[in-house]
């Protein structure tokens, strides 16, 4: 093969891009939170509407609730349009996370607002730490730095939370969260998802 | 001189290859996973999935998600040592060539 060309024709170049394909695709399949970026974003834009709504708009209790519905049904419906999947243990266990996450924040916000403890700051600090626990659990798993420093600042934000406690703090703490921790970080992650897109190689027969 | 390993023509054509590479990394994967993953076509898909299970490098097994039909592959024991041996042969092909 001195000469770079075996008997059967195929060549060192030839060669080496079946190791270059073999490299991407396995670093493909072991991608487990493919295309995901735009689920924070828009829960980040969602805990934007409802503090809005909490702050503008009247029927108060019901801006969690009911944002938090619209965001599961949003989900769920996109999830399902995206049904193509390679199933391994890693995105079994980032599924199962994210799922228990969400029906244990829809349990407690239900259960806080139904008695009547949805606005005080304690409420909100619990929900910055279970997005914190979440996150920094998806990032263990990933070991990914981006997704523990969105982990850390909702947790820095729900330790916030017990310290400052008017109104306009809690406000101005979950805001600034939502903007890191979700909005920018789902950014983040679209905008890695569609540079490794962009970079995936065609493998025609 | 040394013989020359010989690559298996099953796995060695490109899309097959990719294929196989990423089974090896998942459990499972769905028809259309693979399809977006490769940037193949269901046509062109189909049958190289078609000659790996013949080969008996992957198993298929169809169901159902809800209401939707699914066509489920994984790599079988006899796949992932062919990969082996294929990755092993490639490594002294290129050893060689050095």
């Amino acid at each position: 093969m001195t000469d770079m060309e075996r008997e059967d024709g195929t060549t060192r170049d030839e060669l080496v891009q079946r190791v270059a394909l073999m490299e991407a695709m396995i670093a493909e399949g072991r991608q487990s939170t493919a295309r995901w970026g735009w689920v924070f974003v828009m829960w980040g834009l969602i805990y934007f509407a409802a503090m809005a709504w909490v702050v503008f708009l009247p029927f108060k209790e019901w801006a969690w609730p009911v944002c938090i519905a619209v965001g599961i049904v949003v989900s769920v419906v996109k999830g399902r349009q995206r049904r193509s999947k390679g199933e391994n243990q890693r995105s079994r266990s980032l599924a199962a996370v994210w799922q228990i996450f969400s029906a244990g924040i829809t349990l407690y916000v239900i259960g806080a607002i139904a008695s009547g403890h949805g606005t005080q700051s304690a409420y909100y600090a619990a929900i910055m730490f279970f997005i914190g626990l979440a996150h920094g659990t998806s990032a263990r798993i990933l070991r990914w730095g981006a997704q523990g420093m969105a982990a850390a600042v909702w947790c820095a934000g729900g330790l916030a939370m017990f310290f400052f406690t008017t109104q306009d703090e809690i406000l101005a703490i979950f805001l600034i969260a939502t903007f890191f921790g979700m909005i920018l970080f789902g950014l983040y992650a679209m905008w890695l998802e569609r540079r490794r897109a962009a970079g995936m190689v065609q493998a025609h027969a | 001189m040394p013989e020359m390993p010989e690559l298996d023509p099953v796995i060695h054509g490109k899309l097959r290859l990719a294929v196989l590479s990423l089974l090896v990394g998942v459990e499972e994967a769905d028809f259309t996973w693979l399809r977006d993953k490769t940037g193949s076509t269901d046509g062109n898909l189909g049958a190289q999935m078609l000659k790996l299970e013949e080969a008996g490098y992957v198993a298929m097994q169809k169901r159902f998600a809800g209401r939707k039909p699914q066509t489920l592959y994984r790599m079988t024991p006899v796949g992932r040592k062919a990969l082996a041996k294929y990755v092993t042969a490639l490594k002294q092909l290129l050893g060689a060539a050095l």
